[in-house]
C-alpha cells in the first residue's frame, strides 16, 4: 500500500497562487474558504530585500492531531495515509481546527452555500454540481484530491503548478520523485517541534 | 526578522501568527457556564444546599447546552460527540455531562425527599460527575499542541479553580447565612487563581514564540486592558478587598460575585482570543 505524500519545492515556487484556484475548482470550494495557500513573506534590509512563497495545505499528518481530538469519528486515515473527514459525521465542533498546528481546517459555513459565491443568494450550476459533497456547518479540509488519487491521477494543485514546485507521490516507494528529492536534498516537514509527523516536506 | 517580530496576518495570504478564530464567544459561553453550573451545583453539593445544587444543573443544563448548540455547525448531529471517549476530551467531557445531570438530579430529588435510598452513592457519583465537568474543558483546551497557551497543565487547573470559585461566590452571594464560612473560602481561592493566572502568564512569556504572543496580546497589546482591568481587576482584586473588608454585608458579597463572575467570563472569552497559531519559519531560506 502507498503512503501519499508532497514536496514543496521553495526555489521554483513563483507565488502564482495557480494551485489555489486549481484547488478552489476542483473542490468547488465556498467564497472564503481555501484548502491550499501560498504564503509570502518578505525579508532582509533594503537593497538586499528577498520574497519567499510557502505553500501551505493539509499535512496528512501520521499522528494527526485532528484525528485524535475528533469527538465524532468523523475524521480518518485510510490505509494509504490520506487524513479525510466524512461529510456524514462531522458535527463541527471544531476540535480539529484548533487542534491543527497548520492551521488547515476550514469551516463551511452554511450561509456560504446560501448566498453563493458571488454572494446573491444564487446558486451558479458550478457550484450545484460541487456543493452536495460537503454539509454546511461542516469542519474540513484538504484529501489530497482522492478523488482523482484513486483514479490515478495527480492531485489539481499539482497538476496546475506551472513550475512543478509541488511534487505528489508515495512516500514509502524509495524510487517515487517526493522520496528522492526528501533523500538528496534534505526535506524538512514544516513544525517538526509539534510531533505530528507531517507527510508533507519543504526543500529548498 | 526574528519568530517574534512577525506580524498577525488574520486570514491573509501572508507568514506570520494566525489567531484562532474557530472558538468563539458562544464556546466561551458554553464553557463558562459549563463550569460555572458545576462549580456552583458541587459547592451546594458540599453544604447541603437544594437551591445550589438545582441552580448548578439548570445552568449546566440549559444555558451550557444551548450555547455548545449554537456553536456546532451540524447540530442535529451532536449526540456524534459522545463516540470517541477513547480519543477525545469533547466526548469524555459529554459522558460526564451525561452523568452530572442524570446523577445530581437523582441525588437532588433524593435531598428533596422524592426518591427514597442509595444517598450516599447518588452524591459521590453526583459529585465526581461535576468535577469531571469542572475540569474536562480544561483538559480539552491543554491537549492539543497546536495553541502554546493552552498547552498547558495549568489550563485545567484554572478551570478547576475558577469554577470552584465561582460556585462559592455565587452561594455567597444567595445564601448571606453562610457567610461566616465562605468568606475565608472565596478569599483563598481567588488567591488561588491570582496564582494561576500569573504562572500561565509566566509559563507563556518563557514559552514557545506563540506562547509569547499570546502574553504579549494579553498583556501588552490587543486584549490588554480587559485583562488588567475585568480579569484581574474585576475578577480578583475587587471581591478580595471588598470580602476582605465588608464581605459580610449582603450587598457588598453580591458585588464582589458579579465582578468574580465577570473577570471570569473575560478570562474564558479571551483565553480563546488570544490563542495563536505559530508560523511556518523553520523554512525561511
Amino acid at each position: 500500500m502507498a503512503r501519499y505524500g508532497m514536496v514543496f519545492d521553495l526555489k521554483r515556487c513563483i507565488g502564482c497562487n495557480a494551485c489555489v484556484i486549481g484547488c478552489k475548482q476542483e473542490n468547488s470550494l465556498p467564497d472564503g474558504v481555501f484548502f491550499t495557500r501560498t504564503l509570502s513573506e518578505e525579508y532582509g534590509v533594503y537593497p538586499a530585500v528577498n520574497r519567499v512563497y510557502i505553500p501551505t495545505l493539509c499535512n496528512h499528518c501520521e499522528d494527526a492531531p485532528c484525528e485524535k481530538v475528533c469527538p465524532s469519528g468523523a475524521t480518518y486515515t485510510r490505509p494509504d495515509g490520506i487524513v479525510m473527514v466524512d461529510p456524514d459525521k462531522c458535527i463541527g465542533c471544531g476540535s480539529c481546527a484548533v487542534a491543527c498546528p497548520y492551521d488547515q481546517r476550514s469551516e463551511m459555513k452554511a450561509e456560504a452555500f446560501k448566498d453563493g459565491l458571488f454572494g446573491t443568494g444564487e446558486i451558479t450550476p458550478f457550484e450545484k454540481q460541487g456543493y452536495p459533497r460537503y454539509t454546511p456547518g461542516m469542519v474540513t479540509k484538504c484529501d489530497f484530491c482522492s478523488g482523482r488519487v484513486d483514479a490515478g491521477l495527480d492531485p489539481a494543485c499539482v497538476v496546475t503548478c506551472p513550475t512543478d514546485a509541488r511534487i505528489f507521490g508515495d512516500l514509502d516507494d524509495p524510487n517515487s520523485k517526493p522520496s528522492k528529492l526528501i533523500r538528496e536534498r534534505g526535506g524538512r516537514p514544516p513544525l517538526p517541534e509539534k510531533n505530528t509527523r507531517p507527510k508533507v516536506y519543504y526543500i529548498d | 526578522m526574528a519568530v517574534k517580530d512577525l506580524p498577525i496576518v488574520g486570514d491573509s495570504f501572508k507568514l506570520g501568527y494566525r489567531l484562532q478564530r474557530y472558538w468563539d464567544t458562544p464556546m466561551a459561553s458554553a464553557f463558562f457556564f459549563g463550569e460555572l453550573g458545576a462549580g456552583l451545583f458541587f459547592v451546594s453539593l458540599l453544604l447541603e444546599s437544594a437551591q445550589g445544587m438545582m441552580a448548578g444543573l439548570l445552568i449546566t443544563g440549559l444555558l451550557k447546552t444551548y450555547f455548545h448548540l449554537s456553536h456546532m455547525g451540524v447540530p442535529t448531529k451532536s449526540w456524534r460527540a459522545i463516540l470517541r471517549p477513547d480519543r477525545s476530551w469533547i466526548s469524555r467531557g459529554l459522558i460526564g455531562i451525561v452523568c452530572f445531570i442524570g446523577f445530581g438530579g437523582l441525588h437532588l430529588l433524593n435531598v428533596m425527599g422524592y426518591i427514597p435510598g442509595f444517598g450516599g452513592l447518588l452524591k459521590l457519583l453526583a459529585g465526581a460527575a461535576a468535577l469531571v465537568v469542572m475540569t474536562y474543558q480544561g483538559f480539552a483546551m491543554s491537549h492539543s499542541t497546536a495553541i502554546s497557551l493552552w498547552n498547558s497543565g495549568l489550563i485545567p487547573v484554572s478551570s478547576l479553580t475558577y469554577s470552584a470559585t465561582a460556585g462559592v461566590m455565587v452561594l455567597l452571594a444567595s445564601v448571606p447565612e453562610s457567610a461566616q464560612f465562605l468568606i475565608p473560602v472565596a478569599l483563598i481561592l481567588h488567591l488561588v487563581v491570582a496564582a494561576v493566572l500569573l504562572s500561565l502568564l509566566h509559563a507563556a512569556r518563557h514559552g514557545s514564540p506563540g506562547a509569547r504572543k499570546s502574553a504579549e496580546l494579553l498583556t501588552r497589546t490587543l486584549y490588554a486592558k480587559w485583562f488588567f482591568v475585568l480579569v484581574c481587576g474585576a475578577g480578583v482584586l475587587l471581591p478580595v478587598l471588598l470580602l476582605w473588608f465588608a464581605g459580610n454585608v449582603p450587598l457588598m458579597a453580591m458585588i464582589a460575585a458579579t465582578g468574580t463572575l465577570a473577570g471570569y467570563y473575560t478570562f474564558r472569552l479571551l483565553i480563546f482570543k488570544a490563542g495563536v497559531f505559530e508560523p511556518i519559519m523553520s523554512f525561511r531560506p
